[in-house]
């Protein structure tokens, strides 16, 4: 227990020091502040460019933005939140085999797994907190603005990506247990995500892949319930235990 | 009980042998020096002691315990030291330090005086700025002090001082030799004069086979079949030359030096007598050791 705790004091350390905790914050607080901002904006920039648009032949009647406008701005860039997510954190392990820190510690004792948990409950954590914060700043601001009661199995459907964001980020260990570069491991991690996405274009299979679980924003608009997104959890964390397993089995041989 | 024993240990990557059919052992309380070029299997050999590397065929016992690929039970006997360590830039020496005694699983106590101690031995006790500013010589000393921390009875240096300046060089070795008192010593290295200032022992590694080893002495004797090789440094140039008449097989190593070998050791006081005789006056007549450097190149070349 005594080697997981100073690893992962070691990673929080590393994060804070190197900046990404504050790009983090700043990216999450950033984003949560945006997706009301935004729907709140959207009727002011139509009124002001609706003479340009008249002159079109196009009239801008009244537009109407509640919370469901601002929510679905928080589901446009959620994605994107996720995506610098990955690509800060996407050399979490590349980065120590390439400067070769991992030697001297792996030399004292340290039991290999330990490395991947610290390193998984760390990332899990960053992703937990920067997620929620950016979800708790959104709803806040739409509670002071609108209702929150217009949007549906708002929790839920925010679970249903940050469960995506935690599958996405036991592929970066198992990737990293497999390649040697950063590259390598982005180009793993994006290319299961590619071959999901488009397995979920067969009709038959869609709703039991992870990559399903991107629809779940529509529960907010009243499409659907949460009990369709049930088989795409439950095969999502199998995959997760799966690829953290995947990736102890595989770092124990791992060269460093 | 010897403190390593490698048997039969073999180890090849793409079809192409780097150790062959290795085998040593070194005992408590000695260092050890592992001497070899560049790619003679030394690194390779230490990251099998490590764990590091699988062995394809053998076996390698630290403290009596057999080391396994992948495991690190048998590194708890072991202190590291690569040839470039590599540290957590954003941490300071003392938080590294601390990090490798939780680790290490030492009584945070423990770990605290071990860790003041060492970095005064390696002298950055007083470097408390974080380690991406070190230069390699500061980067060598705390890597020493790494691999003392939790006393290892065994420390494996890898080139510790073959990236290093002369005065690095020096310091490394010092500690080297200051840590013997506590621990056990492999170090390897391709500079002999390293191996000369502090090994007990040694072993010559080429194309992954031990071509000689055992005591420094040992090593040495085995040349002595031959006669000695004498320096022989005159004031002038002439007399050197006059001396050299003499000699068929002698040979001007300088303006005024002369090298020559001696038949056997009878030979040596004829040589003097003649010097007297002929009333030669000599700066220097010295009696040369073979280096460790002519042994390994007579060596090599089989």
């Amino acid at each position: 227990m005594r080697q997981l705790t100073a690893f992962m004091r070691k990673e929080w350390l590393e994060s804070v020091r190197t900046g990404k905790v504050t790009i983090l914050l700043l990216l999450f607080i950033g984003f949560g502040i945006l997706n009301p901002a935004i729907a709140k904006l959207t009727p002011r920039l139509l009124t002001l460019m609706s003479e340009s648009l008249s002159e079109t032949g196009l009239s801008v009647s009244a537009v109407k933005v509640d919370a469901l406008t601002s929510w679905a701005q928080f589901y446009k860039n959620a994605p994107l939140g996720l995506i610098v997510f990955l690509l800060v954190f996407s050399g979490t392990l590349t980065n120590e085999y390439l400067k070769g820190t991992l030697i001297n510690l792996v030399t004292k004792g340290l039991r290999r797994w330990k490395i991947i948990a610290s390193k998984g409950i760390v990332l899990a954590a960053f992703w937990t907190a920067g997620y929620w914060l950016c979800y708790v700043v959104t709803y806040g601001y739409n509670a002071y603005f609108w209702d929150n009661g217009a949007a549906a199995h708002l929790f839920f459907s925010a679970f249903c990506f940050y469960a995506l964001g935690i599958w996405l980020i036991s592929l970066i260990l198992a990737m990293s247990a497999f390649f040697g570069s950063g590259s390598g491991v982005m180009l793993g991690v994006g290319g299961s995500f590619l071959i999901v996405y488009l397995l979920g274009l067969l009709p038959r299979i869609a709703e039991y892949l992870p990559a399903y679980l991107l629809n779940a924003s529509n529960l907010t608009t009243g499409n659907g319930q949460p009990a369709d997104y049930a088989a795409a959890i439950a095969v999502t964390s199998v995959w997760i235990v799966l690829n953290v397993v995947l990736a102890v089995l595989r770092f124990n041989r791992k060269l460093l | 009980m010897n403190m390593l024993t490698l048997s039969h240990v073999c180890k090849s990557f793409g079809g192409r042998p780097v150790v062959d059919d290795l085998s040593f052992s070194v005992k408590p309380h000695t260092i050890f020096g592992f001497i070899g070029q560049n790619g003679a299997g030394k690194t390779t050999t230490m990251k099998m002691i490590l764990g590091l590397l699988a062995a394809d065929r053998g076996n390698i016992e630290v403290n009596g315990e057999q080391v396994a690929f992948g495991r690190t039970r048998t590194n708890r006997h072991i202190g590291y030291l690569s040839d470039v360590p590599e540290f957590y830039g954003f941490m300071t020496p003392g938080e590294y330090l601390e990090l490798c005694g939780k680790i290490a699983r030492m009584a945070p106590s423990q770990a605290r005086s071990k860790s003041a101690e060492l970095l005064k031995l390696v002298g950055l006790d007083g470097a408390d700025t974080r380690i991406q500013g070190f230069s390699r010589g500061m980067k060598q000393r705390l890597g020493m002090a790494q691999a003392l921390l939790n006393d290892p009875p065994l420390l494996i240096c890898d080139e510790p001082t073959s990236s290093l300046d002369p005065l690095g060089r020096k310091e490394i070795l010092e500690l080297m030799l200051l840590a013997k008192n506590r621990t056990t010593v492999v170090f390897s290295t391709h500079i002999l004069s390293d191996v000369e200032r502090i090994c007990d022992e040694a072993a010559f590694l080429h194309q992954g086979r031990i071509i000689r080893g055992g005591t420094l002495e040992e090593i040495r004797a085995a040349r002595r079949e031959d006669g000695p090789e004498l320096e022989v440094e005159f004031y002038s140039a002439a007399d050197a030359e006059r001396f050299k008449a003499r000699f068929s097989a002698a040979r001007m190593f300088s303006l005024s030096g002369v090298r020559l070998e001696a038949q056997d050791e009878e030979a040596v006081p004829g040589i003097l007598e003649m010097l007297a005789r002929e009333r030669l006056p000599v700066r220097r007549f010295e009696r040369l050791e073979p280096t460790l450097e002519d042994l390994f190149a007579e060596m090599v070349r089989g």
